[in-house]
């Protein structure tokens, strides 16, 4: 089975971010970049059915800072290829409907069973980006996928639905699937694996002219406003237990 | 004329037959000796040599740093030659071992030159010129059995002394009880017999020796001249009081003289073969053991990750399998062992030896461990690291390093724990919470998962400028370490040194955001290419910087800058901030007025074991007016927190008793309020262990620097 991993690179959440000068967008210029947890966790998956079977796994990214560290890192755990698009401003925003159209390009040309990528990211809340994929290539879609199983032509999804239930369905391939999570937490990459991965394998650069951007324009971002804060509790442990057992009450969690 | 009598004869009262079978025995024993060393010698040629023969002993002893110093060869001869590593503790065991170690040589030495005259000069005298020459008469006979009937008595001695020990002392150490227990259980009453076997072998080639003499000169009718054979003599007249007449002295000496034989015979042969065998391999390790390998860790080998096969295993480490005696002494000091977890450094070199032993065929017949279900070191396949040795077992070292500093023979674990965990890392497989703190170092450069524009922001609460090394020249480089520069209690620390650096007025600067954590433990978690990538940051921010020296507030991050960073580059002194503060004290240039608290100090591992940093600490707890009451474990042997080794980045709760808090518990049975500590990492963890005693009320963790600015300004206490 080939299987497509799209990847995306996202400020780091652990960096203060900041709203650049026009109000536009977060400031980009001294933030680390790091590869979307999700997106990581559909690499896993991937990983997990080709330590099984014999899926071929290909990442693919656009460019971004810092992307070539996430495609090596892929590589170093056992993807077998690794493609980087390039042909847009790789240091802006890249909107969830461009990458959309970006990504649909590439892969109209290539080859593939199955797309996997992360159900949502911080820049894609909505989970849009597995779906407006499959649209525009005309195959099949799940979202909020927690596993999948090979069955000939068709591929068995396993979803999340509310309240732990899972739902399992049947998929036509190809598909896209959006991955909430992977059996198991991503595997760890040594350092001397990745630097292995940057002096014997390539990144493979592709460039797609996709046109104009498709989305509407930004007008303002803003940094969440401050709401109330924690309140301390102060006082000896009972004055402290008297407080919360009465927030309890007043909150209408328990009767007394 | 006396000079014709004072001799014996050699065979006594044995027949032709007699001898003809001796020298028979004794050839098969000799073969089956060195085929026993041979076969082990033979498992050492194929361990790999890192660099020519430079790893048998580094040819000079200059071109390293001070605590990595290795003792010139005469040295290590004038430690094996006084048991010096087994006296160091347990004083009378090590006086025990010290009467037969020398009781043996001189025994040895009496049956070798016996040797010399009657099998090699008297044979070559009679070939060449028909006259049999012997040397073995007059004074140097009557000399030889004065000093080696002493050498024979000391032996039997110390013999006892071990014995009794052996077979009565309930101490913890001599407890072959497992720290890991294999699922299908084990057992090592094997190990159990060939320890009997070995003393009670040499017990017996001693109390026969003895026995034969005093027989010989019992049935030879006391001649007057074997006075000087004085243990010989007693022994005879003893036998003489009993009743025992020459002719049956000698009719009994006849037998039991091939009891004497037999067994050492037998005890030659069985030496390569068994716990004996340290009597070779022990003071051949001490010699080439290396108080660099620890401090400096060896790189994995050519090629590869870690360990995988037997052939990744240098001869080196290989002869310490061979050297171990299960003296037990670092499986009752590991602290993982004692905390409940599954590792033990004995049993952890035990497995290996038994593993490289089944590898090699090399016959056991005592000395090992056996399993109902093939599990562990007798497992058919597996990797090494995971199934020869378990993982948790490798992941539960905190490389506190007092293993390698009570090992008797110089056995070096740490880095061949390393060693193993590195072929872990490569596959990928550790503690959830490791893979994250490794992942956030190589993102952002520290543990805490912070941001790298993050590290200076404790400099904020500060009325002083903290001078940045990049921009302006400075003396003192302060390097202060992932704790120190994010945890929410220690900053408060460090903010503290600021401050008692800059009234005592030291040029001092810090590298702000291009500061990463030092590596120290991250290699020795085993993650090399993580480590290395850590050592070029620190050196290209080291490059942009101007100063003299780095002063470090971690010991942890002062062992690698010290010791591992020179091969890197780094061409600039090192110190901990205790030895700063000390100078400070003993250059007059502070006055500090005293505290008057009685208060404990804990040696961190990096410290105090690794880099013989004692002495500063202590002074500048003296300096501060302190009366210092020492823990029943400390400098070398003190105790560790737990935290090292990358241990502080994973999961503790499968613990009985973290050993921070074993250690809490120590010192306040001292009944100090103050515990006071020179590492960040101590401070979070005995921080953590005092409540967890519950001695909230009773004990306070301090940091030294707390003690020195209260004494140096008055001002209070950190709030812990
Ligand atoms: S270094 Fe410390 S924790 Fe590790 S095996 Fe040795 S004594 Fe135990
Ligand atoms: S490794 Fe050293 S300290 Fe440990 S049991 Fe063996 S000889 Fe004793």
């Amino acid at each position: 089975m080939k299987i497509v991993v799209a990847m995306r690179q996202l400020a780091d959440l652990v960096e203060e971010l900041e709203v650049n000068a026009d109000g536009t967008d977060i400031d980009r210029d001294f933030v680390k970049f790091v590869s979307n947890e999700w997106d990581e966790a559909a690499l896993e998956e991937a990983l997990c059915h080709k330590d099984d079977g014999d899926a071929e796994i290909t990442v693919v990214a656009l460019d971004e800072p810092d992307v070539d560290q996430t495609l090596y890192t892929a590589l170093a755990k056992g993807a077998d290829r690794a493609v980087k698009l390039t042909g847009h401003d790789p240091e802006g925003w890249i909107r969830t409907g461009d990458r959309a159209a970006i990504l649909a390009s590439w892969l109209e040309r290539d080859d593939f069973d199955l797309v996997l990528t992360g159900v949502q990211a911080a820049d894609d809340l909505d989970g849009q980006l597995a779906g407006v994929l499959a649209e525009r290539l005309g195959v099949r879609h799940a979202a909020v996928v927690v596993g999948f199983h090979d069955a000939d032509s068709a591929v068995q999804v396993e979803q999340e639905l509310g309240g732990g239930t899972v739902a399992v369905s049947s998929l036509e391939l190809p598909a896209v699937l959006g991955i909430q999570a992977a059996r198991q937490t991503p595997r760890y990459a040594s350092i001397t694996r990745i630097r292995q991965a940057q002096q014997t394998q390539t990144i493979q650069e592709v460039e797609i002219s996709a046109g104009g951007s498709l989305g509407g324009t930004v007008r303002k971002i803003s940094p969440p406003k401050k709401r109330g804060g924690a309140e301390m509790l102060e006082g000896s442990a009972s004055e402290v237990a008297e407080r919360i057992a009465e927030l309890i009450r007043s909150k209408g969690l328990a009767r007394s | 004329m006396l000079a014709v009598l004072e001799t014996r004869t050699i065979f006594g009262g044995e027949t032709e037959a007699a001898r003809v079978i001796f020298y028979l025995l004794a050839l098969a024993t000799l073969l089956l000796f060195f085929w026993g060393i041979y076969r082990r010698i033979r498992v050492y040629r194929v361990g790999r040599r890192p660099a020519g023969w430079r790893w048998l002993r580094r040819a000079t002893k200059y071109d390293i740093p001070d605590v990595t110093a290795r003792p010139g060869v005469s040295k290590s001869a004038a430690v094996i030659a006084a048991n010096r590593s087994i006296t160091k503790v347990k004083k009378p065991v090590g006086l025990a071992h010290l009467l037969v170690f020398w009781g043996f040589i001189g025994l040895f030495l009496a049956t070798s030159i016996l040797s010399l005259d009657y099998d090699i000069l008297g044979n070559a005298s009679r070939i060449v010129t028909g006259h049999t020459y012997s040397f073995f008469r007059g004074p140097f006979y009557l000399g030889y059995n004065a000093v080696f009937d002493l050498a024979g008595l000391l032996a039997i001695i110390g013999s006892v002394m071990l014995a009794l020990r052996r077979w009565f002392s309930r101490e913890p150490q001599l407890d072959y009880t497992r720290a890991e227990i294999p699922e299908g259980g084990y057992s090592r009453s094997k190990i159990v017999l060939g320890d009997q076997v070995f003393m009670v072998g040499l017990l017996l080639i001693l109390v026969t020796g003895l026995l034969i003499q005093g027989l010989r000169i019992d049935g030879e009718g006391f001649p007057s001249f074997e006075r000087w054979t004085w243990l010989g003599w007693l022994i005879g007249k003893m036998f003489a009081s009993f009743g025992v007449g020459a002719a049956s002295a000698r009719s009994a000496h006849a037998w039991l003289w091939w009891v004497h034989v037999g067994s050492a015979l037998a005890f030659i042969a069985y030496l390569p073969f068994s716990k004996a065998l340290h009597i070779l391999s022990a003071p051949t390790n001490l010699v080439v053991s290396d108080p660099a390998n620890i401090r400096r860790l060896p790189a994995p080998p050519e090629g590869a990750a870690g360990y995988a096969t037997f052939a990744d295993f240098t001869p080196k480490e290989l002869l310490a399998f061979d050297s171990c005696t299960k003296c037990g002494r670092c499986h009752y000091v590991c602290p993982a062992r004692t905390a409940g977890a599954p590792l033990s450094p004995r049993d952890f070199i035990l497995d290996l030896r038994q593993w490289s032993d089944r590898n090699n065929q090399i016959p056991l017949f005592l000395d090992s461990e056996d399993r109902p279900t093939p599990s562990g070191p007798l497992a058919g396949n597996g990797p090494l690291a995971g199934t020869v040795i378990k993982e948790r077992t490798l992941w539960s070292c905190t490389t506190c390093m007092a293993c390698v500093e009570i090992c008797p023979v110089g056995v070096e674990h740490v880095p061949t724990i390393v060693q193993l965990r590195r072929s872990l890392v490569d596959r990928g497989e550790m503690d959830p919470t490791l893979q994250s703190a490794l992942q956030n170092i190589s993102t952002q450069g520290n543990s805490f998962g912070k941001s790298a524009r993050m590290r200076a922001r404790w400099t904020k609460g500060l009325d002083i400028p903290i001078p940045d090394a990049r921009k302006e020249p400075v003396e003192y480089l302060w390097f202060l370490g992932d704790f120190a520069s994010f945890d929410e209690r220690l900053v408060e620390i460090s903010r503290t040194l600021a401050k008692v650096l800059n009234s005592a007025g030291v040029s001092f600067g810090i590298l702000y955001e291009d500061e990463r954590n030092a590596g120290n433990d991250v290699r020795r978690v085993g993650e090399e290419g993580l480590f290395e990538m850590l050592v070029e940051s620190n050196m290209r921010a080291f490059e942009k910087a101007d100063f003299t020296r780095i002063v470090t507030t971690d010991p942890h991050s002062l062992n690698t800058l010290r010791n591992e960073y020179p091969a890197f580059g780094l061409d600039k002194e090192v110190l901990h901030y205790s030895e700063l503060l000390a100078g400070l004290v003993y250059r007059g240039k502070v006055e500090l007025k005293p505290l008057g608290r009685r208060v404990t100090y804990h040696d961190p591992c990096y410290l105090g074991r690794y880099n013989r940093v004692f002495d500063a600490p202590r002074a500048v707890i003296g300096a501060s007016g302190c009366e210092l009451l020492e823990m029943p474990r400390n400098r070398t042997n003190s105790f560790c927190c737990g935290a090292g080794g990358g241990r502080i980045w994973m999961d503790d709760s499968f613990l009985e008793e973290r050993p921070s808090v074993n250690r809490i518990r120590e010192a306040a049975s001292l009944g100090v309020e103050y515990f006071v500590v020179a590492c960040p990492k101590d401070y979070a963890m005995f921080s953590d262990a005092v409540k967890t005693a519950g001695l909230e009320e009773s004990m306070k963790v301090v940091d030294i620097v707390e003690l020195f600015s209260e004494a140096l300004i008055g001002a209070d206490l950190v709030e812990a």
